[in-house]
């Protein structure tokens, strides 16, 4: 419940299109996961499962709106389902934001 | 007027009559979606049409699961319920990846006859669902099937009696002992009427809900309060509320919806999700009663909403704390339409000793928020919960309630319904008062506070869990932890929010570092996945150190007590 608070600095970082890699978005992640889940950094590993670190639906949502904000892209609810791990939907996601800006 | 009706059969009856052509409920989709609403007329003509189907292949009694995505079919299978003499059961979707959330439990408890549902989440989103239910042997009905279906009215539905069951009410999961409170005709009636008069509800009093159906707060206040006092009513998907609070304000804009509301934590999601670019020609003006209940009520948000949202016409006098519980069908106390809050500043020191007294002193200070009076027609007291005794004014003890919203008990569970529901006050004759299991005290103008719980009750995003429930998910997730020793409960973090905290005892063999960092692991993803919510402390402790009484039972209190002092004996 109280990740956004902490994190209003993340929100200034400026996402450049074919600049934000995967590694960029996976680290992002696990920072933010951590702060939110009130775990040690080290303790994030990026190919568990979601469930495994403790995300339940509400912070997923909250992480998914972080994410819309951050990489300026939308997503649905389901996203963390399909991708259900940090190294998971950083692939997803950069693939998805570099395919969007090319189109542009 | 609708107070003269015996039934909300009744009141649905004089909408469709009255008010045919007038909008009852919109559904407005997520993102994209189409908009979706209906008449008084149109809900009338479908929930008969469920109705008729009911009564055709069951029997008046019958209970009926509902498990609906958020939408308006859930409004029309519910009414269809009622006007069959159908009891319905509001239900959760159980969650894909759960193997066992309480609705099995649920369904065992209340042994329904039929399942209502809608085509769509059967055929393509949760073709799952057939099977998890396959065990409680239902028919299926599905809400959305059109209304000239060969099924013909096989003669016309009985009179509904304000004794009857209307629906009961399961507060959210107990995957080992649900408990399902029967809500009469009568008990709706009288609660909705109480609710009607505090909050000064109109045919204007146009109300913007996100609350999930299943939760007493999103079906009672939202949707059934809605129709009883004539009153569009607008419905949201909770996941979109969670996404996109703002879209929330928007909505009540859209519609100058005068009631919203929902628990604590809705408002403090709006200031932090808060961006002024999205709030761009919002006008909050029209939004008079901003009700906030379900879970403790925090100063800190009230405050931080008003100043947040107050440049958008929202008014101090709006926020509108309140108390309730499905036991009483729902509203216990609140205040009356633009009273806003009240908070008394009281001893922390003082309240160790069950006693409310004011102070200046910094340190000392604890902030409450005032939950309104009681409501008309109804009797709150503040009682010793050893000894029975009422208690005076500002005394701390178990908050009970009496009055015609009181419901009928627990669905075919005559011990708990006896201990919950027939309590006594020492040396008064009425038997029959409702014990919250909160405890609270009331000041000298019969304002309600509420500071603590002495139930085992574990309350999250308005969402109640049972200690047991987790705890045996704890126990069941790895073979190193000891069953029937393990402590689940809640304490308050920096930001005054309940936390989930697991304390358990290990098997002496497993006591290595190495596989102690696993374990937590997986008792972590075991309480995600089955009860969605992502515990703040997991603790393994020494073999025999969890507290107990001499009979085995776990102390929780104790417990939390231990892991507040840091006197754990952690592994």
């Amino acid at each position: 419940m109280s990740g956004g608070a902490h994190l209003r600095g993340q929100r200034m970082v400026v996402f450049v299109p074919g600049n934000s890699s995967e590694t960029e978005i996976r680290d992002w992640c696990v920072k933010y996961l951590a702060r939110t889940l009130d775990l040690p950094e080290e303790t994030v590993d990026p190919d568990a499962k979601f469930a495994r670190l403790g995300l339940d639906s509400a912070n997923s949502l909250y992480l998914i709106v972080e994410l819309e904000e951050w990489l300026g892209i939308e997503l649905t609810s389901e996203v963390i389902f399909e991708y259900p791990s940090i190294a998971e939907l950083a692939r997803h996601l950069a693939r998805r934001a570099t395919g969007e800006n090319s189109v542009r | 007027m609708p107070g003269e009706l015996a039934s909300l059969v009744d009141v649905l009856r004089h909408r469709a009559a009255e008010q045919s052509n007038d909008t009852g409920y919109i559904f407005l989709p997520d993102r994209g979606g189409e908009r979706s609403q209906l008449t008084y007329a149109d809900l009338y003509g479908r929930a008969q049409a469920v109705a008729l189907r009911l009564a055709q292949r069951g029997k008046r009694g019958d209970r009926a699961a509902l498990l609906f995505p958020p939408g308006l079919d859930f409004v029309v299978a519910f009414f269809g319920c009622l006007l069959a003499g159908v009891i319905a059961v509001p239900m959760m979707i159980p969650r894909r990846d759960s193997t066992r959330d309480a609705s099995a439990a649920i369904l065992a408890d209340c042994g329904p006859r039929f399942a209502i549902t809608c085509s769509d989440l059967i055929a393509s989103a949760r073709p799952d669902l057939t099977e998890r239910l396959s065990n409680a042997r239902v028919e299926w009905l599905f809400a959305d099937c059109p209304r000239g279906e060969p099924d013909h009215a096989n003669g016309a539905l009985s009179a509904v009696e304000r004794t009857d069951i209307a629906f009961l009410q399961y507060t959210s999961g107990s995957t080992s002992t649900p408990k399902g409170v029967i809500v009469s005709h009568d008990n709706l009636m009288r609660n909705l009427e109480m609710i009607r008069i505090a909050f000064g509800n109109t045919r204007q009093s146009t109300h913007v809900s996100w609350v999930p159906h299943y939760h007493d707060m999103g079906l009672i206040l939202g949707i059934l309060q809605s129709l009883y006092s004539g009153a569009l009513c607008v419905l949201m998907a909770p996941v979109s509320f969670m996404q996109r609070p703002l879209s929330w304000l928007r909505a009540i804009h859209d519609y100058r919806a005068e009631v919203a509301g929902g628990p604590n934590f809705a408002f403090d999601l709006c200031v932090r999700r808060h961006r002024p670019e999205q709030m761009e020609g919002i006008d909050l003006s029209c939004w008079k009663l901003a009700y906030n209940g379900a879970e403790p009520v925090r100063a800190e948000t009230i405050e931080r909403f008003h100043s947040t949202f107050a440049r958008y016409g929202f008014t101090a006098n709006s926020a509108h704390p309140a108390y309730g519980m499905a036991e009483a069908t729902l509203l216990i106390s609140s205040g009356r339409r633009g009273d806003g809050s009240i908070t008394a500043t009281v001893s922390r020191n003082a309240l160790q000793h069950h006693q409310a007294v004011s102070t200046t002193q910094n340190e000392d200070v604890y902030r409450v928020v005032g939950c309104g009076r009681s409501l008309i027609g109804e009797r709150l007291a503040v009682v010793d919960p050893e000894s029975r005794r009422r208690l005076a004014a500002r005394s701390i003890g178990e908050v009970w309630v009496a009055g015609p919203h009181v419901a009928q008990g627990y669905w075919r569970n005559p011990e708990a319904t006896n201990t919950v529901f027939r309590a006594f006050i020492d040396g008064e004759g009425v038997r029959g008062w409702l014990r919250t299991g909160d405890l609270g005290f009331l000041d000298d103008n019969g304002e309600l506070y509420i500071t603590g719980r002495i139930k085992d009750l574990i309350i999250i995003r308005g969402i109640n869990h049972y200690p047991q429930d987790i705890e045996n998910t704890v126990q069941d997730c790895h073979s190193a932890l000891r069953r029937h020793c393990g402590a689940a409960f809640s304490v308050h973090d920096q930001n005054n929010e309940e936390q989930l905290v697991i304390v358990q005892e290990v098997e002496r063999a497993y006591r290595q570092q190495v596989a102690i960092g696993e374990i937590i692991a997986t008792i972590r993803e075991a309480i995600t996945r089955e009860h969605d919510i992502a515990p703040r402390e997991i603790l393994l402790i020494r073999t025999g150190t969890l507290p107990q009484t001499t009979s085995g039972k776990i102390q929780r209190h104790l417990a939390r007590h231990l892991f507040l002092t840091s006197s754990l004996a952690i592994v």
